[in-house]
């Protein structure tokens, strides 16, 4: 890692809008690349074949780009018996190695928690071979969303955490910020020129006027044992009273990462798969006894605030929310996580 | 499939117990010939039919399904047809809606005594199943082989 | 709408008053310009926080099956249609819930208005008649309120709350056109137009279940997309599994259906959720002479049958 962070960057360089596509074309002669893209009404993060795909003027994709590395469904192995004997199959490893191009600071940001969930003692392989072999190029935000709130769960607007390149919006081309010793080899692209003092001074303006945008969350010093202390405040049952039990917030998230393993079988043969799971269904917890020591949409909306803002706080010395929005702005019901956190950081109980 | 590898449709028959099944004993014992490609599930009656049995049997692979039971007025249990009868309405043209052939799934009233009308059924519903060829939409393609051939152990 | 916020909040505060009730489910303002949402209230102090305006979309009625207070619910035309199918299916007791009518004249759908606005961003939206004025932060507009409606809205033909106990506002005209314009032209399509449509469509699906979980007429302990014994369905986003499931969640409302369009706003990645629904709301209509929720008297279409029932498809060698 090159030391980065804000203030002057150490390593950064222009990328003039007109010459973008050239660079993006040579991003997808030796990498398949991964964008924001419009598919009807929506943004999404999807493979992108030509740089004419790519949409940057956009506040977020609708989905986080999580599933590039942890897809909705990944086969784990495939299985064969025949006279008794079994053959298993493993998924090769990735052969090209991927970009992912323009995404938010917020989403970048969500992949390190991921990094530490899926990493430590037991290494998800899956994950990080596709984590390994994919850069990560973040668009930062000069227009942060009233929904966004990334500023308040420790990450920034402009913050270059998760990504190996950050760039900056100076509207007739982007600063472009090396964060790592990969995305410093992005910069040798032709395309970048060399920067100069008058765009880091209006880089550095942007950033700031971003940060004061936005309006910070009210949270509680040391939340995470205060939320111990209130587990059994009866603030949740009123907080979560609206909750429809859909999962949609966990899905769309950047860093819930639960999942769940099938087997799907046709004969003899079948795969062993992995998919999302959301901690809001109340299959989740139901056990075979016919117990569910999560039996209501109170007890699995705790857990998931819980999980986000006092277990991983504990567990992975990071906040489980990078502050995206999209629970705040997609929940069809407005239950909005800012509202809850505040309400929970000013309750008294316990 | 039949001889010389000729591809051959799929269907499976939920028949009921008390009407269309013995219709179909019918067709046996008076030894009137049928296309094979028809297997038969008895149901005890046609109302037993759950959509999911229709719609499983289409994702799992089948090229067609029948459903018959006893006429109308005629059911052992006197009005399990008739509950039957507009789950099915609905079913098909919601099939039908969402564009899966009109053919693929069919429904009809076979007695007892008409083991001439099972057969004709069979040679109708064949008829039209290989007409549209194999099944594709609904059909969940199984994820088998290798991914890559060094990964076996 | 000021009036009839102060209409909701005077009826709330009787009935809490007289104890006939324990809760008033209502609207109150969301956390963000154009949106509102679901409150309980249950204290009079409280009932000011109760609002209306034409982002009160969601329908209500899921929040009935299994409350065990005497509730009041704020009801238009859509939920009250869903209260009189969740009663006769004996999941409320029609004893045990005051339903505050409300005639409605559509919800505003805010990602029309949104991406009119776009890219600039609303601070704040005011409700006149039939305009919205829209203030952001160096620009004002003023739209007009019935070219943003929900899909759903545009196609009502229940604008009034067929049941209700207490009527807020005046009764609205109802519109007599044929709304199954849309279900008519698709359905003359080819087979297989139909059919790439659909799958496109169902293939944005996430599997959140938020189109189950947001429909006042989903109520089963176990769903079936849950059930493992025998599993119906894999759980996964395999495009067969995804379409069974939107299959079969339609089939499901077949004849409860009461056109709320609340599947589809809940949905986040825009799935045409309703175009199935709607084929057989329609069906329902026409084969049966039925149409979910205006009555307490009339037979479920699938919980009866006429021995004359078309036959029309059923095979005949």
């Amino acid at each position: 890692m090159i030391p980065g962070g804000y203030g002057l960057p150490p390593s950064s360089k222009i990328l003039k809008k007109d010459r973008l596509p050239s660079f993006l074309e040579r991003l997808l002669e030796e990498r398949i690349v991964f964008a924001p893209v419009r598919r009807g009404e929506v943004i999404l993060i999807r493979e992108i074949h030509a740089p004419s795909e790519v949409v940057l003027e956009y506040e977020n994709a609708k989905e986080s780009p999580k599933s590039i590395f942890f897809p909705e469904r990944e086969p784990l192995f495939r299985y064969r018996t025949e006279k008794g004997k079994v053959e298993v199959d493993i998924p090769p490893g990735r052969e090209r190695s991927r970009v992912v191009f323009g995404i938010r600071p917020c989403d970048a940001r969500g992949l390190l928690l991921l990094d530490k969930v899926l990493g430590g003692e037991y290494r998800d392989p899956y994950y990080f071979d596709k984590r390994a072999e994919t850069l990560v190029v973040s668009l930062a935000c000069d227009h942060p969303n009233p929904s966004c709130f990334c500023l308040s769960m420790g990450g920034g607007p402009c913050s270059p955490e998760g990504s190996d390149l950050l760039l900056l919006d100076l509207s007739d081309g982007y600063l472009a910020e090396a964060v790592s010793e990969r995305g410093a080899a992005l910069l040798e692209d032709p395309a970048f020129e060399k920067s100069d003092e008058e765009s880091l001074a209006v880089a550095k303006k942007i950033k700031r006027e971003s940060e004061v945008s936005m309006k910070p969350v009210a949270m509680k010093e040391n939340l995470e044992e205060h939320l111990e202390r209130v587990f059994d405040d009866p603030v949740w049952k009123d907080l979560t009273e609206t909750c429809l039990g859909c999962g949609i917030c966990t899905y769309l998230c950047p860093t819930c990462y639960c999942f769940d393993l099938c087997d799907e079988a046709a004969g003899s043969s079948g795969e062993r798969i992995r998919v999302w799971d959301s901690c809001q269904f109340p299959l989740f917890t139901q056990q075979a006894s016919g117990l569910n020591p999560r039996p209501t949409a109170k007890e699995r909306f705790r857990q998931r605030i819980m999980h986000k803002f006092s277990y991983l706080p504990k567990s992975q010395a990071m906040l489980g929310c990078v502050g995206c929005g999209r629970c705040v702005t997609e929940c069809p019901v407005n239950l909005d996580i800012r509202e809850v956190v505040k309400s929970l950081s000013g309750g008294n109980g316990g | 499939m039949a001889e010389s590898g000729k591809w051959e449709p799929k269907i499976l028959a939920f028949l009921c117990n008390w009407c269309s099944y013995a219709g179909a004993d019918l067709a046996g014992t008076s030894r009137i010939q049928y296309p094979p490609n028809v297997r038969i599930i008895r149901v005890p009656c046609s109302g037993r039919v759950s959509p999911f049995f229709i719609l499983s049997s289409l994702q799992k692979g089948v090229d067609g399904v029948l459903v018959s039971g006893c006429h109308p007025g005629e059911c052992h249990y006197l009005t399990g047809n008739y509950s039957a009868r507009r789950k099915f309405a609905l079913l098909k043209s919601l099939l039908e809606f969402a564009g899966v052939e009109e053919s693929r799934v069919q429904f009809s009233w076979v007695s007892a005594s008409e083991g001439a009308r099972f057969a004709k059924l069979i040679e109708k519903v064949t008829a039209e199943i290989r007409e549209l060829g194999p099944s594709k939409r609904l059909v969940k393609t199984p994820h088998q082989g290798v991914f890559h051939a060094t990964a076996n152990k | 709408m000021q009036q009839l916020t102060n209409e909701i909040r005077a009826i709330a505060r009787k009935l809490l008053r007289e104890k006939k009730v324990e809760v008033v489910i209502g609207f109150e303002r969301g956390s963000m310009p154009l949106r509102s949402r679901p409150c309980f209230i249950r204290k009079e102090e409280e009932v000011n926080r109760l609002f209306w305006d034409g982002f009160c979309e969601n329908a209500l009625a899921v929040y009935l099956p299994k409350r065990k207070e005497r509730a009041a619910i704020v009801a238009k035309g859509c939920d009250s249609r869903a209260v009189v199918e969740l009663i006769k299916e004996k999941q409320v007791q029609r004893d045990r819930v005051i339903l505050i009518g409300v005639p409605c004249r559509g919800m505003v759908d805010r990602s029309r208005i949104e991406s009119s606005a776009a890219p600039r961003r609303i601070l704040e939206m005011r409700e006149i008649e039939d305009t919205l004025i829209l203030r952001g932060t160096d620009f004002e507009e003023t739209l007009k309120r019935s070219e943003f409606l929900h899909e759903s809205c545009k196609t009502c033909t229940h604008p009034n709350p067929v049941l209700h106990d207490v009527l807020v506002s005046e009764w609205l005209e109802e519109k007599n056109e044929d709304p199954f314009a849309d279900i008519q032209t698709f359905d003359a399509l080819t087979a297989e137009e139909r059919w790439d449509y659909l799958n496109k469509e169902v293939d944005k699906c996430i599997r959140c279940y938020a189109c189950r979980n947001a429909c006042p007429l989903c109520y089963c302990p176990e769903c079936f997309v849950d059930a493992s014994l025998p599993q119906w369905i894999g759980k996964s986003i395999d495009s067969s599994d995804t379409m069974i499931f939107h299959l079969m969640r339609a089939y499901h409302l077949a004849g409860r259906c009461v056109s709320c369009g609340a599947c589809e706003r809940a949905c986040p990645v825009g799935v045409d959720i309703r175009k199935l629904n709607r084929k057989l709301v329609k069906d329902v209509k026409d084969l049966f002479g039925y149409e979910a929720g205006l009555n307490l008297e009339q037979t479920s279409p699938l919980a009866t049958f006429r021995p004359d029932d078309t036959e029309s498809f059923i095979v005949n060698p």
